[in-house]
């Protein structure tokens, strides 16, 4: 590459690549902040594949147009037969398989290769601290996920304007699914990336994300049905809370006072706070185990 | 100028004592970390990074602390780890401008300093293939530009030329030379190779379980003893009688034997010649010492 060049005189430099050396680097140096959100947008868009082999993108987009399929359906619905046929704040309890084997599917990419290539000395001896890799590996599944999520519902909102429907818009609906879409973000994220991170190994991450998601909604079902068959309503009522997406949905019911999307409804009264809680204590526990996790990771 | 300093730095693990009371300084220029394997090179490096906490004693680097300064030591240390660190998937072009934006350069500037930095390593057209392809060779060069990226002021090496071959090794301590001369950037690089430390060092600390063996300037490792070696067919323990006998220090070294002499004496080969001669055995190979860091070390440790 460096050519031998004859050394110009200082007068007439133009037009003649040389070999300059080494140059050493003045400009600005950027803080936490700025990595933070270098990490962020990387892990972003390697969640949806861009960047990746084309075989990785397979995958996110394919989830992506089935989560999109309801709300084009629903829109030549309206714009059909002038009703609705999908209601914002079901969306994501109805599409909840998909969005489970998003996030079993997509999580370990985000924490796996890092571990099983080591890269993640690489970045721990770079001027970040362990909880801004947390951060950003949690924030950009957390944000994929809202997309997941956010655009469809989007979509079939500005579908419901432009038809026109009969009535005023639901408006307040959509934009209570819409705060539901982050609650829902922030926990299957904090979930997924939590359990994901336990294993080097993809395929074994995957399994677990999905077989954690199976099992809760097995349980749940078979509770509900149970308890329905004794006619113990209020226990299954509280059974449906054992699967994540109903608990998410009953603090949708508790904060916004949108129809429950199970047969039967949730708890009354301490119900909804209890649904909150159980949130934010899933939530909680996943990024403690990621912190101590990854400190433990960093002390390696 | 120091460019980093322990004091009594102890690491100890629920099982192992990994540093032992340490204290060693470092000056501008290249530094070679030497010692066998586990004997605490990673271990004191992970610790002047700010990734592990000492168990006692402390540490500067470029007269920042380790234990409350961390991020503003890894602003300006480039770390080279000694495993294999990169994803297969990525092309070296992208991965080391990640990470140089890792470090907190802007965008753009990340893009100049990776193409700059790849091109100073040696890799060219292959920067934009995945590095699942690459050889070990070019894998090391890339683990070399992702430390070096953001123009540390100085550099940790942990065993920068594990896995090369004879060419590769040559290339990689030629690669260090430069940095640590023309760059102008300090590094730390450790080996349990001593003999190739000797061609880039300015300086070598040696450490054998976590403790400080010898730290001292290169010319003086390699003029502590001045010795001569002699190689003979067959009967070379009666040589190293018959010199022994004629007042001089004989060391058997597998085939050859070295023979301890005062600098710039032409006594001590005629000697050598004379009892070969007078012995009646056939000399393979007569010559001046290569003194080797190894040697130093071997000793040395045989006396702790």
């Amino acid at each position: 590459m460096s050519e031998a060049v004859p050394a110009p005189a200082p007068a007439q430099p133009i037009g003649v690549i040389h070999d300059i050396g080494y140059r050493h680097y003045e400009g600005a140096r950027l803080g936490r902040g700025h990595a933070f959100a270098a990490l962020t947008l990387h892990s972003l868009r390697g969640v949806f594949g861009l960047g990746r082999t084309a075989r990785a993108k397979i995958m996110p987009f394919v989830l992506f147009g089935v989560m999109m399929l309801p709300a084009a359906v629903s829109i030549a619905a309206m714009a059909l037969i002038q009703r609705q046929a999908m209601t914002y704040p079901s969306y994501a309890v109805v599409m909840q398989p998909v969005l489970a084997v998003f996030l079993a599917a997509q999580s370990p990419y985000l924490v796996a290769p890092d571990l099983r290539f080591r890269v993640l000395p690489l970045y721990l001896s770079r001027p970040i601290a362990t909880a801004d890799y947390v951060a950003a590996k949690l924030a950009a599944m957390a944000a994929a996920l809202f997309l997941l999520i956010a655009v469809p519902l989007t979509t079939l909102y500005i579908g419901e304007l432009l038809v026109d429907l009969p009535g005023p818009p639901h408006s307040g609906e959509y934009f209570a699914a819409l705060a539901t879409s982050v609650v829902f973000a922030v926990l299957l994220a904090c979930a997924g990336v939590a359990l994901a991170s336990f294993t080097p190994r993809r395929g074994l991450g995957v399994a677990a994300v999905i077989a954690v998601y199976l099992l809760a909604s097995a349980i749940s079902g078979v509770l509900v049905g149970v308890f329905e068959s004794i006619s113990r309503d209020e226990a299954a009522a509280w059974a449906w809370l054992i699967n994540p997406f109903f608990l998410v949905d009953a603090v949708q019911v508790w904060l916004f006072g949108t129809p429950p999307n199970n047969d039967g409804g949730y708890p009354p009264g301490v119900g909804g706070p209890v649904a909150a809680a159980g949130v934010l204590a899933i939530i909680a526990l996943s990024v403690a185990a990621l912190l101590l996790r990854y400190r433990k990771a960093a002390s390696s | 100028m120091t460019i980093l300093a322990t004091e009594g730095l102890t690491k100890r693990f629920p099982r192992v004592t990994a540093l032992d009371r340490l204290t060693v300084t470092a000056e501008t220029g290249v530094t070679g970390l030497v010692g066998a394997n586990g004997a605490g090179k990673s271990t004191l490096i992970k610790i002047l990074l700010g990734l592990l906490a000492p168990t006692e004693g402390r540490a500067t680097v470029l007269g920042l602390d380790p234990a409350s300064q961390a991020l503003d030591i890894r602003r300006v240390v480039g770390y080279m780890p000694e495993h294999d660190c990169l994803p297969p998937d990525m092309s070296a072009t992208e991965f080391t401008v990640h990470m140089a934006q890792m470090s907190g350069l802007p965008r753009s500037a990340a893009r100049e300093r990776a193409a700059d930095t790849l091109r100073h390593v040696g890799l060219y057209e292959e920067r934009y293939r995945p590095i699942g392809g690459y050889s070990t060779g070019m894998r090391q060069r890339v683990k070399l530009a992702q430390a070096l990226v953001h123009d540390p002021r100085l550099l940790f090496l942990d065993e920068p030329t594990n896995g090369l071959d004879p060419q590769g090794r040559d290339d990689m301590l030629g690669l260090i030379r430069r940095i640590g001369g023309e760059f102008g950037i300090s590094v730390v690089v450790t080996s349990h190779l001593l003999g190739e430390l000797e061609r880039v060092c300015d300086h070598v600390i040696v450490i054998d379980g976590g403790r400080l063996l010898r730290s001292s300037a290169i010319g003086e490792f390699t003029q502590a003893t001045q010795s001569i070696i002699v190689e003979v067919e067959e009967g070379a323990d009666r040589l190293a009688a018959r010199l022994t006998e004629a007042g001089r220090r004989v060391t058997p070294h597998g085939r050859t034997l070295a023979v301890e002499v005062e600098t710039g004496s032409p006594a001590a080969f005629d000697l050598v010649r004379d009892a070969v001669c007078d012995l009646d055995l056939n000399l393979v190979r007569l010559e001046q010492g290569r003194h080797r860091i190894e040697d130093v070390f071997r000793e040395e440790a045989a006396h702790v």
